[in-house]
């Protein structure tokens, strides 16, 4: 009985795991099939090595890279999760070495960290670019991204205007130490704050770009104080956890919010007034300029690249263009 | 002269019992002056109503902890218990539908812990930490990394409130009394001890082990899967990202609440004392805008203060309240070579 | 020949919440001679060693070293003193070395803290080869005996050069002929000058090796004697306080139908082709040498081990019992021989431990009855006699005898047929044994049945009405009460003879 038991439940297990297998074997398959009938012209190999598969907007990159990838004929694309790990991350970008892939688009998790990696793919006679953010100043490595400072930049700058005299703001940060964080809060503080000194940081935290987390914190900081006129969050995720946490107030019904990023969240926000604004980074002009200069380099049309998508800001006032074109991509749902 | 006795030992057990409610009455009072906000009623409300999900948690996990084990997988399967019951909700309309999914979802998930734990015999630090991967890779594969939005009506469950009663805090009530009920009026909770105190006497008694750990994972599970639909409503999205790290929070609160991680004691109460020290604690710090490092420290320091203090009154409890004892028997509490621990006594010698 | 004096102690007080430990103790050891300290538990003696080993710290007094006063604040300054102590369950890592466990604690090491393993290799031979002892210093742990291994630790004492060693209970868990090894190297430590503090139970032992006696009793010392002066019945008296009229209270009991009867018996505890029956109001020991495979056959029979083959009848009815709820809804129960192992759940009190096997009778109507369960277990107590502060009390707080009576009370709360009492008496001093052979005799006469294993032939010889000797995981011998002899259970132990009635039944 008890031995029927056990056999039953490892069956199961063997099954839960072969079919989590044979799904994932499936989908690194799908771009290759794509061209499989386009025998005779040359195919590349190309890597994809995401920050993590776990990050939201690493995630929506993938598959926009994925999705993109298809209209590639001679190109086959293979996605790799660095699963947030600079360690393997960096295995990874060796392995694809190893595997002689033609190219090697590399989204890091720190950049210092994978630059001696990115130079070894160089060295091996491999094109590589590397994107969200980039590495820049390596010779002969191409890259494609959006600028953090900028994403922010376009936010704080609006914002100089529009936060009131004296006003009390809170601001959320993402995990100290990652490249994106920094640099978002970095050009805050020097587009904003530093012009600002009348305006008072009531609050700040690091929220991990976690919406509950963020939601805590201005639960509290409702409580400290008698008024909060903004806040500043360095992703959309957080910036919504606050107004998720005050949205019921009729009191914090004016207050200005900032992120960055572009989910389709914070669109929605945006177009019911909840939200000031929001920079866009957009995955799919991500990748479709990754395909595109990976194309290039592939067929020798030029030898490095590097471009930057646009930064635009996204209000109320062209939200509804913005809203539309995501849902055209089908990312909302 | 006797009377002195007497006295010592009634303190020496008031101690033991009250000592994490009187922690709590203090802090609770260092507070009240710390910052006049804490002190409102809205406060107070909001500190319950963010501690419900971690401390629903830390319930399953003092279950979990008194009968020898753990779940390390609790944030993750609360992620994927809720992420489940938001989609549920969003393609049927249905409160029932989704909260029978997530409970379900939480319960599959946790029987496969005790499968691995009880029948396998895998240590559940281990069953647990492999479930924690596996559980938020089921999350992410199914929602694409993508934050489910817009839940509509479904947020009542974790923003709306009775009276003037949030929802959440209801459940954590709730749960805090199902707890209760579970540790000290039934026959399971009495074996939970027994089994978390010493697995092979209890077995010697005629308990079934293996029983008593797959009900305290079904449990845990019930518990994980209505902590990921509070969750997910209170934040009005579905995140598989969610609830990271919430496992530690929960069992911080455990251990602070004077839970011991050698199995055998812990209580409903003080789990919930725990769970309120750290959310009063928390609560002063943001009020006061401490510092986000500094606040990471400071949480650190708790805990180990807590452990120590568990320690401490332990060695104390075999030599105060040993009545007249010679206490070869003081040695018992690390024997028995529990959790695999290679340390035998020679008295079992190769017989 | 005059002896000096080695180690005084003058005044020490000792109290612990709610109880005195120690109240004025005096008390001296003579250089070079063997004092015994004996005493039921919870006399003091323990706590009194430990104070001298550092352990404790005494509320008043003073000790004496060589007549100089000394304050003992560690483990460590007592054995820079020259004081060493060997604990009565000695815990150690089975993976580790002889060598390491020998300089555990006390590895020579330069100034950087590197091991001089090349020393602590020379040394441990030389100290293995001056002690006789025949394996090497990269021996594992887990590959000695119990016996080596209490030797190692007497090794040990005397590679910190202690010139006082305290033994609790050295022979509690080895064999006879072990213990003629012991005391042999006790002899030898003693004509080197060294004084030996030895506690023990076992008075014959005590006999055996005492220069001196010195018996507790409630935190006080009674009496402290040469050895010449005493006798077994005096110290025992001194002991309790009370003279011990009979010292195994054995009643004759009418004796009817078999209610217990295995027949062929294998298991993969290594024993075979088991066959016994016992009789309603028959008490029946089991004896045999330690590993004759008595302990594996009794976990079967209760459900803790699987049984390979055979068969077992209760009350004529062919039972299958493959857990102990199913012993127990037999009516068949058992004490184990490792009571902290199997028997208590130390940081429970003393109610939960009791009524742990009969929750039943507790939890009912959806809660528990907090009132009942008191009522249960104060019945209980009172019946046992059991010795407690309060019922909240944790179980690891008491005495062994205490502790092994709470679980005996867990077991007659379910008012069992067949009680299995596996070395019931290990551990446990003069008083608390003769209450429970009393209770053995209690339940005899209410026409249940006793199994008892001991390795402890007088109490098999004195409570018992027949006995089975096992050797080698089978059956060898049976005898009545009224052939009884030491001699024939010690032939049928060894194996060297097996009787004619154990022979018929095999057959």
């Amino acid at each position: 009985m008890k031995k029927t038991f056990i056999t039953v439940v490892s069956m199961l297990l063997v099954l839960v795991l072969l079919a989590a297998c044979g799904n994932s074997n499936t989908q690194s398959s799908s771009g290759s099939e794509a061209q499989g009938n386009n025998s005779g012209e040359k195919v590349y190999k190309v890597a994809y090595i995401a920050r993590a598969q776990s990050d939201s907007f690493a995630a929506w990159l993938a598959n926009a890279v994925k999705e993109e990838a298809k209209k590639y004929p001679n190109i086959k694309l293979e996605v790799f999760d660095g699963q947030a790990s600079d360690d393997k991350e960096n295995s990874m970008i060796e392995n694809a070495i190893t595997n002689k892939f033609d190219l090697v688009i590399v989204q890091p998790n720190n950049g210092e960290a994978q630059r001696p990696y990115v130079e070894k793919v160089i060295n091996a006679g491999i094109f590589a670019i590397t994107t969200n953010a980039r590495i820049s100043g390596i010779e002969g490595a191409s890259t494609v991204d959006a600028d953090p400072y900028e994403q922010a930049g376009v936010n704080a700058r609006a914002a100089l205007d529009q936060i009131p005299q004296n006003a009390k703001v809170v601001v959320l940060n993402g995990p100290s130490g990652n490249f994106h964080a920094d640099k978002r809060r970095e050009s805050w503080q020097k587009e904003f704050f530093d012009k600002r000194p009348d305006v008072q940081i009531v609050g700040e935290q690091i929220a991990n770009w976690n919406k509950d987390e963020a939601m805590k914190y201005m639960e509290d900081w409702v409580q400290a104080n008698d008024k909060i006129d903004a806040v500043v969050s360095m992703n959309d995720n957080m910036a919504a956890g606050a107004l998720e946490a005050v949205k019921d107030n009729a009191k914090y019904s004016g207050m200005l919010a900032y992120g960055v990023d572009g989910t389709a969240e914070a669109f929605q926000l945006i177009k019911e007034g909840k939200m000031t604004s929001t920079c866009l980074q957009n995955a799919f002009e991500l990748a479709e300029k990754l395909l595109d200069t990976s194309n290039k380099l592939l067929t020798g049309v030029e030898k490095q690249i590097d471009t930057d998508i646009g930064n635009p800001l996204i209000t109320k006032d062209n939200v509804d263009e913005y809203i539309e074109l995501l849902e055209k991509a089908e990312a909302l749902k | 002269m006797k009377d002195n006795m007497n006295w010592s030992l009634f303190w020496s057990t008031f101690k033991k019992t009250y000592s994490i409610y009187l922690v709590l009455l203090a802090l609770f009072i260092v507070c009240s002056f710390a910052n006049p906000n804490f002190l409102s009623v809205n406060n107070l409300t909001n500190i319950s109503t963010q501690l419900a999900v971690t401390t629903i948690l830390a319930f399953g996990q003092t279950i979990l902890i008194i009968s020898g084990m753990l779940d390390l997988s609790a944030g993750s399967v609360l992620a994927l218990s809720g992420v489940f019951a938001v989609s549920a909700y969003k393609s049927t309309g249905s409160f029932t539908v989704a909260i029978v999914t997530g409970i379900v979802t939480g319960v599959v998930c946790n029987v496969v812990n005790a499968v691995m734990v009880s029948t396998f015999k895998t240590p559940p630090f281990i069953a647990t930490l492999a479930m924690l991967t596996m559980a938020r890779g089921v999350a992410l594969l199914f929602t694409k990394g993508q934050n489910i939005l817009q839940l509509e009506d479904f947020t009542i469950l974790g923003q709306g409130s009775i009276g003037f009663i949030p929802i959440p805090v209801l459940f954590l009530i709730a749960f805090a009394i199902i707890t209760w009920y579970l540790l000290r009026h039934t026959k399971f909770g009495r074996s939970l001890f027994a089994v978390g105190g010493n697995e092979e006497a209890a077995a010697a008694s005629g308990i079934n082990v293996s029983k008593v750990k797959y009900s305290a994972f079904i449990i845990n599970g019930i518990f994980v899967g209505v902590a990921g639909i509070l969750f997910m409503s209170r934040v009005n999205a579905g995140l598989p990202n969610g609830a990271i790290n919430y496992e530690f929070t929960a069992l911080t609160a455990a251990i602070i609440g004077g839970t011991s991680f050698s199995g055998g004691i812990g209580s409903a109460g003080g789990t919930l004392a725990g769970a309120f020290i750290v959310g009063f604690l928390d609560n002063i710090m943001n009020l006061t805008n401490v510092d986000s490092y500094m606040q990471q420290i400071i949480r650190g320091a708790i805990i180990a203060l807590a452990v120590i203090y568990d320690i401490r009154s332990k060695n104390r409890r075999t030599k105060n309240t040993l009545g007249r004892i010679e206490d070869k028997s003081g040695k018992s509490g690390k024997s028995g070579g529990r959790r695999g621990e290679p340390i035998q006594e020679i008295a079992k010698g190769p017989h | 020949m005059e002896q000096s004096i080695k180690l005084r102690v003058s005044q020490i007080e000792k109290s612990f919440p709610g109880v005195k430990a120690l109240d004025k103790i005096d008390f001296t050891v003579k250089k070079g001679s063997v004092h015994v300290l004996c005493g039921e538990n919870g006399a003091g003696k323990s706590t009194l060693m430990k104070i001298i080993n550092g352990i404790h710290q005494p509320d008043g007094g003073q000790i004496f070293i060589d007549e100089k006063p000394v304050k003992i604040g560690s483990p460590i300054q007592a054995r820079n003193l020259g004081i060493s102590m060997i604990f009565q369950e000695l815990n150690y890592v089975p993976e580790m070395t002889v060598e390491e466990n020998i300089f555990l604690g006390n590895l020579p090491a330069n100034r950087f803290g590197k091991v001089d393993w090349k020393q602590v290799r020379q040394r441990t031979t030389e100290l293995l080869r001056a002690e006789n002892l025949p394996y090497s210093p990269t021996t594992l742990l887990k590959d000695l005996t119990v016996s080596d291994i209490q030797m190692l630790e007497i090794m040990k004492a005397i590679s910190y050069k202690s010139d006082i060693i305290i033994m609790d209970e050295p022979t509690s868990a080895i064999t006879h002929e072990e213990v003629d090894k012991m005391f042999v190297k006790i002899r030898e430590l003693q004509a080197r000058g060294v004084s030996i503090i030895y506690i023990s139970h076992k008075l014959d032992e005590i006999f055996q090796i005492a220069d001196e006696i010195t018996v507790f009793r409630d935190g006080t010392v009674v009496e402290s004697h040469p050895r010449e002066e005493l006798d077994i019945e005096t110290v025992i008296s001194l002991m309790v306080g009370r003279k011990l009229t009979n010292t195994y209270p054995k009643e004759e009991v009418e004796i009817g139908d078999t209610l217990l009867k295995v027949e062929n018996l294998s298991g993969a505890g290594g024993y075979r082709n088991v066959s016994f029956h016992v009789r309603k109001g028959e008490m029946v020991g089991f004896a045999g040498l330690i590993g004759a495979g008595r302990t594996e056959v009794m976990r079967s029979l209760f459900g803790l081990d699987p049984i390979a083959s055979g068969h077992v009848y209760i009350k004529g009815r062919k039972v299958t019992i493959k857990n102990v709820e199913q012993s127990i809804k037999n009516g068949m129960v058992m004490l184990s021989e490792d009571r902290r192992r199997y028997g208590i759940i130390p940081m429970r009190s003393v109610k939960e431990n009791t009524t742990l096997s009969s929750l039943k009778s507790v939890f009912y109507r959806f809660r528990h009855h907090g009132k009942v369960e008191q009522d249960i277990v104060s019945d209980m107590f009172q019946k046992m006699r059991v010795k407690t502060p309060s019922m909240d009390t944790v179980i690891a707080s008491l005495s062994g005898g205490n502790q092994q009576k709470v679980l005996l009370a867990k077991w007659m709360i379910l008012g069992p047929d067949i009680l299995i009492l596996d070395e019931p008496t290990r551990g446990i001093d003069v008083g608390a044994k003769f209450e429970i052979y009393k209770l053995m005799t209690e339940l005899v006469k209410e026409g249940k049945v006793v199994i008892m294993v001991s390795s402890e032939l007088p109490e098999l010889l004195g409570m018992c009405d027949r006995i089975y000797v096992m050797a080698k995981g089978t059956i060898t011998g049976e005898i009545s009460r009224g052939d009884f002899s030491q001699e024939q259970i010690m032939k049928y132990a060894t194996g060297s003879i097996t009787s004619n009635e154990v022979n018929r039944i095999e057959r």
